[in-house]
């Protein structure tokens, strides 16, 4: 398995624009390339250009929710994209649905960069493998 | 004193109080960001500068790391603020956001708040920080 580094191309999905620049501007200083969409459309389009070595994903975007997205990314075959998911008041439901498509981890928003950071950083190096296709995540 | 018709009083920005909170740390957060950019910014001049004026660098590196820290620490109080309050009060924040002279911050706290974003419709690109 071949390990994400901090010179990695980060693809942020936020329709919020304060969130959507303070991460990039996060990213940025500490080495990382990030990338930016603030729909789900325009995030697939850019996944299916460059495929970034991962992924912060906002739930609920204009156009569609961030669930659909992942579920195209699986849908379409290919490795799979480590994900962060965020989002204000998430649901359990969707935290479990967005595990079962491969999210690696979930923020609340609102966050603090340096919490994000990190988390990503953890993210990036971990080695587990998201759950397959067909497993059931059930949180506890 | 000025009575709003019903139709204004409708499209009045009346976010509750744990939103605003919310959004006022994000938007703090945003601006410690934007510190942290500056603070690495002078660090890579470091190296250019003659060791005769390096001092003043160095002042103001601190300055700014100072700032951010303040900046992270005004964020999180606000976003604790914001998670423990309800958003069953509403808070004048159409009349407030009128203070806002900076038109880009106006318009995304605006949108953050539930009104309408001028700018919201730019949807995607590569690092263009500023």
């Amino acid at each position: 398995m071949q390990f994400a580094t901090r010179s990695s191309n980060i693809l942020i999905v936020d329709s919020d624009r304060a969130s959507l620049e303070m991460l990039q501007i996060r990213l940025t200083v500490v080495g990382y390339h990030p990338s930016i969409a603030r729909t789900g459309a325009t995030a697939m389009e850019m996944i299916r250009h460059a495929r970034p070595a991962a992924m912060i994903l906002e739930l609920n975007l204009p156009d569609m929710c961030g669930l659909e997205v992942l579920e195209a990314i699986r849908a379409g075959g290919g490795a799979p994209i480590r994900t962060m998911v965020i989002g204000k008041r998430i649901a359990p439901e969707a935290i479990r649905r967005a595990i079962e498509l491969g999210a690696r981890d979930c923020v609340a928003k609102p966050f603090s960069g340096a919490e994000v950071l990190d988390r990503l950083s953890r993210m990036l190096t971990r080695t587990a493998p998201p759950p397959a296709a067909s497993s059931r995540v059930v949180l506890v | 004193m000025v009575v709003a018709t019903d139709d204004e009083a409708q499209s009045a920005l009346t976010p509750g109080v744990s939103t605003t909170f919310e959004v006022l740390a994000g938007e703090i957060e945003l601006a410690g960001a934007r510190c942290i950019f500056l603070d690495s910014l002078i660090g890579e001049l470091m190296d250019l500068v003659p060791d005769d004026q390096r001092g003043r660098f160095v002042e103001g590196l601190h300055a700014v790391d100072l700032l951010a820290q303040h900046l992270t620490g005004l964020s999180a109080f606000a976003r604790r603020i914001g998670a423990n309050a309800s958003d069953d009060v509403s808070t004048a924040a159409e009349e407030a956001l009128r203070d806002i002279t900076l038109g880009d911050l106006a318009d995304r706290m605006t949108g953050a708040l539930g009104g309408q974003d001028r700018f919201a419709e730019v949807t995607a690109g590569d690092v263009d920080l500023f």
